[in-house]
């Protein structure tokens, strides 16, 4: 088919579109998603029992506000990448976030290491973290891939990548609300995992959920 | 969108002299009106970004056709995503962006058609046996494919030289899986039929 010809059928029988949000208000609809799904698992579960307590103590505060913002640059560089006319270094957004959190659990260690000894670093395996951070950000991620589907034929996989470590992202914070695991190694260790376990999960199936939305 | 006003469908080309500022403003409003569902004006802007496309595909393609299937890659896939487009933004890093990405896998395709030309696979698809390479790089190849209808190259062109998925190729085409399906089974068979006997005849 020549190219010109091509051209004129597209033209054809045009249909209107409507023009996607821009990045920070699509970032507002995906906030208000995980906030119902988060608000849906305290619900379920509770607020933990001395959650006042930690978060007073400043250590969750700054977990829990660390873990937001690796959610939130995640999900925005995620929404941002997903149009063809964006930097591709919007993908280095969520870097110094996810260092900040990295830190946060360094400090957090240490502080109970001088604590409570060596004790403290004592690792054991906390399956529930595991179980509820992946089971509730695969089916996020699920939710970000389809709200950046329009990204399935250009940059895919950095964007589902992006989109997964932002619900798991979400995933942490919602179960450090109603999840008790004191001790900052297990945090560290148990929630890191999980986190990158479903920002690989979305990277590896995103782009295959994304050619599907889109072809709907 | 004042420059609208002086620019209905359908008018020519622009001169070479004009402001580069004014042509991407002209093409934003343009693009514009395309998502509003205006034809004429979409088939405008197409038309106009041509050279640009073409000159964007050149750059990373050598063949001159893979450059127009690239240059129509480029048209479904901005097709596709023209919800995308923001017209307080510049359009041409958006199209330019877009021709990158296609030209880019295009010429991936290529290298990675070339390789498969060579393996057993191909040749079972097109039922030829040994001197497979040459074979199925001879010109006569190329035009029974170029013969091909449109729809039966393209579905061929992605599914078996470019190896994607069906799903994959049915984002890039626009066609449903389904009809990827036959338009690929229709496109091996002609193929086959029309080498099958060649190679019968013609070889040892």
């Amino acid at each position: 088919m020549r190219t010109e010809d091509l051209v004129s059928q597209l033209a054809q029988g045009l249909k209107p579109v409507r023009r996607l949000p821009s990045p920070l208000a699509m970032l507002g609809l995906w906030c208000l998603f995980c906030a119902g799904i988060i608000a849906a698992a305290l619900l379920v579960s509770g607020l933990r029992s001395n959650f006042v307590a930690r978060l007073l103590d400043g250590f969750d505060l700054y977990q829990l506000m660390s873990a937001a913002m690796v959610a939130l640059t995640a999900g925005y560089a995620a929404f941002q990448l997903a149009l063809p006319d964006r930097d591709q270094r919007w993908a280095l957004l969520p870097v110094p976030a996810v260092v900040g959190w990295l830190a946060i659990m360094g400090w957090g260690c240490l502080a109970d290491f001088a604590r409570f000894g060596s004790a403290a670093l004592t690792l054991t395996t906390s399956y529930p973290c595991l179980y509820f951070i992946i089971g509730l950000g695969v089916p996020m991620t699920a939710a970000i891939v389809f709200l950046t589907r329009h990204a399935a034929l250009l940059r895919p996989t950095p964007v589902a990548a992006l989109g997964g470590l932002s619900a798991a992202a979400f995933a942490s914070l919602g179960l450090s609300l109603v999840h008790e695991l004191n001790a900052a190694v297990m945090v560290l260790v148990w929630h890191g995992l999980a986190v990158l376990v479903v920002a690989f999960i979305g990277a590896m199936t995103g782009p295959a959920l994304m050619q599907r939305a889109a072809a709907v | 969108m004042s420059q609208l006003a002086f620019c209905p469908a359908g008018f020519p080309a622009m001169s070479a002299t004009e402001d580069r500022l004014v042509r991407d403003a002209r093409w934003s409003a343009l693009m514009a009106r395309a998502q509003e569902g205006d034809g004429g004006a979409y088939n405008t802007l197409l038309r106009e970004c041509l050279p640009l496309l073409r000159s964007i595909c050149r750059q990373r393609l050598r063949e001159p056709a893979e450059v127009e299937d690239a240059v129509q890659d480029t048209l479904l896939t901005l097709h596709r995503v023209r919800n995308t487009y923001d017209p307080t933004r510049p359009f041409r890093p958006w199209i330019a962006a877009i021709a990158e990405r296609r030209a880019l896998d295009r010429g991936r395709g290529v290298a990675r058609g070339l390789a498969r030309h060579t393996d057993l696979e191909a040749a079972d698809h097109i039922g030829v046996d040994g001197g497979a390479e040459t074979k199925l790089m001879s010109a006569d190849l190329r035009a029974a494919v170029a013969e091909l209808p449109a729809s039966q190259r393209q579905a061929l062109q992605l599914t078996k030289i470019e190896a994607l998925s069906l799903a994959e190729a049915s984002a890039r085409s626009g066609m449903s899986m389904g009809a990827l399906k036959v338009a690929t089974h229709r496109a091996v068979q002609t193929l086959r039929r029309k080498f099958g006997i060649e190679s019968n005849k013609g070889e040892p």
